[in-house]
């Protein structure tokens, strides 16, 4: 498989633009949108776009266990990620009554 | 196969970032999990498509959606300045950033390599292999894992809890 091929049939590729394209696609929520809960999931995706890579990597050297072992670092450190964001997105929306990054502005101040 | 499960992930994620209301943009997160989860079944891994849904649609999404509904704030707020510069400069920087990293992996010989030399199926990864590995070789890295997440548990108790 060589060029498009391999990016529309399944060859390394296509799964690294798959997971290139999700990292931008979370990364561009991240900065164009203004709703923490929105750009927390961003911070999700992006997470997730680098488990795609590294799984791909893995299968295409020979079935490497030793990924799923990293995979399950990052969705430990996923999991804590989410629980420690939502609680400060809480913790906000309690003193501000918001969830707009552009409303927490009081360390500019 | 591939394509169709590369759609689903990819017009999620698209979804996720156009949407107006954030409960919609939540149920669009949750088709590119599953999405992702498909790609890993291809990939001969069920091992990870199966953590991805437990962990990723059963877990974080069941929490994001909850958060969502406990603070009722279903639209995005009005914006308090059209920041237009800002806005233009981080879809540059995007878009720029995308064009570089695609030219790269797409030029890379490294990969084209591998891509060719990893071409036949891999037997589909098991459970059993995947717990010898993590037991046998990362097993402090495991423990770790366990400390971390029990401290992020501590500590989302505490952010959120009014008066311990």
């Amino acid at each position: 498989m060589t060029g498009m091929d391999a990016i529309l049939h399944g060859g390394l590729q296509g799964y690294l633009v798959v997971a290139l394209l999700l990292f931008f696609l979370g990364l561009a929520t991240v900065l164009l949108r203004r709703t923490l809960l929105l750009q927390f999931m961003g911070v999700e995706l992006m997470l997730n776009a680098a488990n795609v890579a590294l799984l791909a990597f893995a299968r295409f050297h020979g079935g490497d266990a030793q990924a799923m072992v990293f995979y399950l670092f990052i969705i430990a450190v996923a999991a804590c990620e989410a629980a420690i964001g939502l609680a400060l997105v809480i913790g906000l929306y309690r003193h501000r009554d918001t969830t707009d990054s552009d409303r927490a502005t009081s360390l500019k101040q | 196969m591939f394509i169709t499960f590369a759609l689903i992930t990819l017009l999620g994620a698209l979804g996720m970032l156009l949407q107006k209301n954030v409960v919609v943009a939540g149920l669009c997160m949750v088709a590119a999990f599953f999405g992702v989860a498909g790609l890993f079944v291809l990939l001969a891994n069920p091992v990870a498509a199966a953590l991805q849904i437990i962990v990723y649609t059963g877990a974080i999404l069941v929490l994001v959606l909850f958060v969502i509904m406990m603070l009722n704030s279903h639209q995005e707020e009005e914006a308090q300045a059209a920041r237009p510069v800002q806005r233009w400069l981080s879809v540059a920087l995007v878009a720029g950033l995308a064009f570089g990293a695609m030219k790269l992996v797409l030029g890379s010989a490294g990969v084209k390599a591998l891509a060719v030399k990893g071409a036949e199926m891999p037997q589909a990864m098991t459970l059993q292999k995947v717990g010898t590995t993590l037991f046998a070789d990362h097993l402090l890295g495991f423990e770790v894992a366990g400390l971390v997440l029990l401290a992020a548990m501590i500590g989302a108790v505490a952010l959120t809890k009014r008066n311990l």
